[in-house]
């Protein structure tokens, strides 16, 4: 077995993969298509998950849960549909009314959404280890990303030291025995913490450590950007202005990206750790490919994405080719198994 | 190189300076370095090296500090990074990132070093080092000397051209610290590397350094070669000591140079059967008579351990009321195991305990604590009270003990703690510190006192202050057991030794038996007069007037 | 070679007044475009079945999802200037760590409902701190813990934004704790609590309004069914009462019990710690802004 813990395909091209995947959901209402995806996608976290670690959210039993309690609530609250199953009497608050099948079926198809969407989301977390998703902070965002590496480094350290500090109020015949109780082995530790973080802080600046605040010309672009958006915003939904208002948040857009890249580019650095690009970035980026070419190409296959069971239940169209394309998101479990042959 | 003229630090909000027009000049290349009682200020001195004072600190800054043609006070941390180094005293408290390499990186990439320069100087730091087999590895895995050798190598990655540590070793057990020793005075041989290093046990550095600078409480400073100031310093190792009071010239700074003193005054014996009687001869005032044998801990063929293999097999031991044992032994020998298992932390697998005739089994350790006290590694985790005062009354109040304030006087008068009284724990010194969390587990007036590694940075005179009182308390009837590293501590305040080997005990007898020809354990004394019988600078006092 | 540093560190009184301006505007506009979006789903029916304009229903949401994204980056980004320090960003990652492993206690444990101990570090230390210390805290401590934990959903914007929102908007406690003349008193606790525990219900409320589209199913199906706003309110009236109204009183409760218990001995701590680094702390911009 090759070490699963070893990312196979570049950070960039795992968040692409994460955006087509999002699209792709959020794109299809077709209750085949979403279960086909939401067994795909568990399919990948589960071949990503390095040998160890344990799958912290099911997607499956996610699912269960997500299906049932949308077709629950939409069911009791949704009186549209044809088929009735049975009549609740109408006077009973909120939820009088017939529940109808349709109803049902809508809502589970509500469910579906959400855990094809968790699932992506989980495959995604599995297959990034936690250094790999701070590389990916902008680097405007460099000191936070500081930020998270320290919090990461030193989650293992806190609980060290909470286990230590237990020890040490037990010694003293401490015992927990109202929840009060809980303050001498918190207050130690956010103390010690506290310490900590000034002997860090000397060592990160003995290193040379010294964040670049944005300057005022970027907080300036930050606060036309924002105040072009909320016109936009205004123009759009409240005046009906699409064309003005499309411009304005374009505008808008466009000056926050720009503040964004401009702090970004105010102190250089460089990086130690590089991801290499390959044909394994290149596999699952034409997998990806192929299903947004799908989802989104005007073909006639591409109408059944759409799907809603009101005002009478019909069966899905199964289309295939569709079917196919979507399974171009599967391209990272692809390469996972088949890594001893690629070069 | 480093040159401080007139230099005068005051912190903010304090009424005194804490540097008192320092003057110094420590030329390139140089060893140097920095003794002083705590709180002298040997962290500040070397905080204005790198501009972290007055710059991290605030306070008021009068005279200069240049390192080559740099002003760390105009120019700040950031920039002097390129050109001071830093080390600091917690092995644990100066990472950014979970890795070895990611960490040695973080300061490179942060100061934009090109990629390919980036990589080359990894590479040349990780072996510098001795790093390169640990590269990947998390920094949470990695032993306490690793750790300070990553620290090293990930300040040495900027190239700064002075390397300056702030206690490294503090934390350390003997070992660990010889292995970032070494590592620092091939870094100064081969590299040439100007390197200023503050440290509490001189008598480990002494030999490899070109410069000593000492502080005293009042913010002065006097430097010089290592023989003129141990000459005056109130502060030096035992060998130091009894070459001072013997009047050997010039003062020899290590074992080996003090060897042929010995010699030549006939003092050292290689004759093995000699051993036991001068031995006994030299140290029975101190210890004989005050012994009890009223047994207070008593240990029945113990078996502990975590997961599969057991850590201890079959372990009998008995400690009287009285009696001071230190527990000595490799690091993950068991020693933590034993104790963990004496106060309950620890359910032993088989095997018995009893303190004060009464078996152990079935009580949880808040109670078993209040007989028998517990003072863990690192004693700050105990304290968060706003007062001294306040801690000793938590204590009384979790074991639903009477706040009885004389007796909280008492003890803090023991403690050297009275004025200390109304003060915030955490603000006081390390050694104060201990004290107060000896208070806090022992205001219940134990039987017995367990303490685990307690001198870990603390200076001569805390130390000195420790072993007076361990020795007041053994006098008055308490059982008292130490875990150490710290041979020379060992040697003043033992009663009875015991060394732990893979299993079980290993030797069991009064110190100069077990330590006297220990090539492992032996301390100093111990090494510059051979087969006499003495361990401490005292022992060697009275021997050497008495013969 | 002779002076006080810290009157380097003293900015002048008008460019205080002006990254103040800025501030605030920034934190303004992103409140209100927030508020705007997190509301979508109750007034756009009512836009897209009046069709005001022709704006095409279906588009609305990734607008607005947009937007709310833009003026989280334009806020985290402002906020950032909280860490400019090294002591402070130091500070920020280990006091996030520490929430993280309370968070991480929280998911372990079966607690009941919303409650979540991370919240009496966030608003604690936005009270004191400032704004953006306790917005950063906030952002952080959710995206670093499911980063450990694993638990990195389409949730988490969102969940970083609200947790966020708490810590900024704890300043606001200052003006009622000084009304009360509680400052250092059990006043200023309770006050503190009750803020906790009215948050407790506004975090349920948010996270609601992010799910509720998943709830409820697209906005075409307001075409199809020709559902307006009445229907649409009594519908979310019905799933809050299903699926949250315990779950927030719970959150709500033990917010403000846990800042009631904890927020006097946690406050002296932090005081203290505050007080050695007095000039450090001192230029934190969007404390006094709010």
């Amino acid at each position: 077995m090759t070490p699963r813990s070893l990312l196979l395909v570049h950070p960039v091209t795992w968040t692409i993969w994460l955006g087509t995947t999002l699209l792709t959901v959020s794109l299809t209402r077709n209750p085949l298509y979403l279960l086909l995806l939401l067994f795909g996608l568990t399919l990948v976290a589960e071949t990503e998950r390095p040998t160890g670690r344990a799958t912290p959210l099911d997607p499956i039993f996610f699912a269960v849960i997500a299906v049932s309690f949308g077709a629950l609530f939409n069911a009791a609250t949704i009186r549209y549909g044809d088929t009735v199953l049975v009549a609740l009497p109408a006077s009973w608050w909120l939820i009088g009314g017939p529940i109808t099948l349709e109803a049902v079926v809508f809502g589970m198809i509500n469910g579906l959404v959400l855990s094809a969407l968790v699932a992506g989301f989980g495959a995604f977390g599995t297959a990034m280890p936690i250094s790999a998703l701070i590389s990916l902070v902008p680097r405007a965002f460099y000191p936070l990303a500081v930020v998270m590496s320290v919090a990461v480094t030193y989650v293992p350290l806190t609980i060290r030291l909470a286990g230590q500090v237990r020890e040490a109020q037990q010694l003293r015949g401490h015992q927990v025995r109202v929840w009060r109780d809980g303050l001498p082995l918190l207050l130690p530790l956010l103390i010690g913490g506290l310490e900590r973080a000034l002997q860090l802080a000397e060592a990160m600046a003995a290193r040379g450590f010294a964040a670049d605040p944005p300057s005022n010309q970027v907080r300036m672009m930050l606060v036309g950007g924002l105040a072009a958006l909320f016109a936009g915003l205004l123009l759009q939904f409240a005046w009906g202005q699409v064309v003005a208002a499309s411009l304005t948040l374009l505008i808008g857009t466009g000056l926050i990206l720009w503040a964004l890249r401009e702090s970004g580019q105010q102190a250089p650095r460089t990086r130690y750790r590089v991801y290499r690009r390959g044909i394994r970035d290149m596999m699952v980026l034409l997998g990806a490919g192929l299903t947004l070419i799908a989802v989104l190409a005007p073909w006639p296959g591409r109408a059944s994405l759409a799907y809603t069971p009101y005002p009478t239940l019909q069966m899905p169209i199964f289309e295939p080719l569709l079917a196919l394309a979507l399974m171009g998101l599967l391209m990272p479990v692809a390469v996972r198994l088949g890594d001893h042959y690629l070069p | 190189m480093i040159e401080f003229a007139q230099l005068s630090y005051r912190y903010p909000d304090q009424p005194q300076v804490c540097l008192d027009q320092v003057s110094l000049a420590l030329p390139a290349g140089s060893f140097t370095l920095v003794i002083g009682p705590s709180g002298s200020g040997k962290s500040t001195l070397l905080r204005c090296l790198n501009g972290l004072v007055p710059h991290f600190s605030g306070g008021e800054v009068a005279g200069s500090v240049r390192i080559a043609a740099y002003d760390p006070i105009a120019l700040g941390p950031r920039v002097m990074s390129r050109h001071v180094g830093m080390v600091f005293q917690s092995p644990e408290a100066q990472f950014v990132l979970e890795r070895v390499e990611d960490e040695i990186a973080f300061a490179l990439e942060h100061a934009a070093v090109p990629r390919e320069q980036l990589r080359i100087r990894v590479e040349e730091v990780l072996d510098l080092l001795d790093l390169a087999p640990l590269r990947d590895r998390l920094l949470t895995t990695l032993s306490g000397g690793e750790r300070q050798r990553v620290a090293i190598a990930a300040t040495l990655a900027l190239q700064p051209e002075v390397l300056v540590l702030d206690e490294p070793t503090s934390q350390l057990d003997p070992q660990s610290a010889d292995d970032v020793l070494q590592a620092l005075v091939r870094l100064n041989h081969d590299l040439g590397l100007t390197i200023v290093l503050a440290e509490h046990r001189s008598e480990r550095v002494l030999p490899m350094v070109d410069l000593v600078v000492a502080l005293d409480r009042a913010g002065r400073v006097v430097s010089g070669h290592p023989r003129e100031i141990l000459a005056n310093s109130p502060l030096c190792p035992p060998l130091i000591t009894v070459a001072r009071a013997a009047g050997w010239q010039p003062l020899p700074l290590s074992v080996k140079e003090a060897r042929p003193f010995a010699t030549r005054q006939g003092l050292a014996q290689q004759d093995a059967i000699a051993v036991g009687k001068t031995g006994e001869a030299g140290r029975a005032s101190a210890t004989g008579p005050t012994r009890q044998q009223r047994p207070y801990l008593e240990i029945r063929s113990l078996e502990a351990g975590y997961g599969t293999t057991p850590v201890l097999r079959n372990l009998d031991l008995t400690i009287a009321a009285g009696e001071i044992t230190l527990l000595m032994g490799r690091n993950g020998i068991g020693k933590s195991t034993l104790l963990k298992c004496m106060i309950g932390l620890l359910r032993p697998r088989r095997g018995e305990i009893r303190i004060a005739g009464h078996s152990i089994a079935g009580r949880d350790v808040a109670a078993i604590s209040r007989e028998l006290a517990c003072l863990p590694q690192e004693p700050e985790s105990m304290l968060f009270a706003d007062t001294v005062a306040d801690e000793l009354r938590t204590t009384l109040r979790n074991h639903r003990l009477p706040v009885n304030e004389a007796l909280i006087d008492e003890l803090l008068a023991q403690l050297g703690l009275s004025e200390r009284r109304e003060r915030y724990p955490r603000d006081l010194s390390i050694g104060e510190r201990q004290r107060v969390a000896l208070g806090a587990i022992s205001i219940t007036r134990p039987g017995g006192l367990l303490l685990d590694e307690p001198t870990r940075g603390l200076d001569y005179e805390a130390k000195a202050m420790l072993g007076g009182l361990l020795r007041q308390w053994s006098r008055e009837g308490t059982a008292i057991i130490v875990v150490s590293h710290d041979v020379e501590f060992v040697a003043e305040i033992a009663d009875r030794v015991l060394i732990l080997g893979q299993g079980g005990l290993i030797a069991d007898g009064p110190p100069w038996n077990v330590l006297g020809n220990s090539p492992l354990f032996a301390p100093q004394i111990a090494r510059i007069f051979p087969g006499r019988g003495w361990l401490t600078a005292s022992d060697a006092l009275q021997g050497l007037q008495r013969g | 070679m002779h002076g006080n540093l810290q009157a380097k560190i003293c900015n002048l009184k008008w460019s205080d007044m002006r990254d103040r301006l800025m501030s605030g505007m920034i934190i303004g506009f992103t409140t209100v475009i927030g508020i705007i979006a997190f509301l979508y789903p109750f007034w756009l029916p009512t836009v897209a079945t009046g069709g005001v304009g022709g704006a095409h229903a279906g588009t609305a949401p990734v607008i607005l999802t947009t937007l709310v994204g833009l003026s989280f980056l334009a806020l985290l980004l402002e906020a950032q200037r909280a860490a400019e320090h090294a002591l402070l960003v130091a500070l920020l990652g280990v006091l996030v760590a520490m929430n993280a492993i309370l968070r991480f206690i929280d998911v372990a444990l079966p607690l009941p409902g919303g409650f979540s101990p991370i919240f009496v570090l966030i608003i604690l230390t936005g009270y004191l701190f400032g704004g953006s210390f306790g917005f950063l805290m906030g952002t952080m401590t959710l995206l670093v813990s499911a980063l450990i934990t694993g638990g990195v959903g389409p949730w988490l914007p969102f969940q970083m934004l609200t947790a966020g929102w708490v810590g900024l908007t704890a300043p606001l406690c200052r003006g009622p704790i000084q009304l009360l003349g509680g400052v250092g008193r059990y006043r200023e606790v309770l006050v503190l609590a009750v803020f906790g525990a009215l948050w407790g219900f506004g975090y349920g409320a948010i996270m609601n309004l992010w799910f509720w589209p998943f709830a409820s199913g697209p906005v075409e199906q307001y075409w199809q069914t020709g559902i307006g706003f009445i229907e649409t309110v009594r519908r979310y009236l019905t799933f809050y009462l299903a699926t949250s109204l315990l779950w927030d009183v719970a959150g709500s409760l033990g917010n403000g019990l846990l800042i009631a218990a904890f927020g006097g001995p946690i406050l002296r701590v932090l005081r203290r710690f505050q007080r050695r680094f007095a000039f450090v702390l001192r230029h934190v911009p969007l404390s006094e802004g709010l």
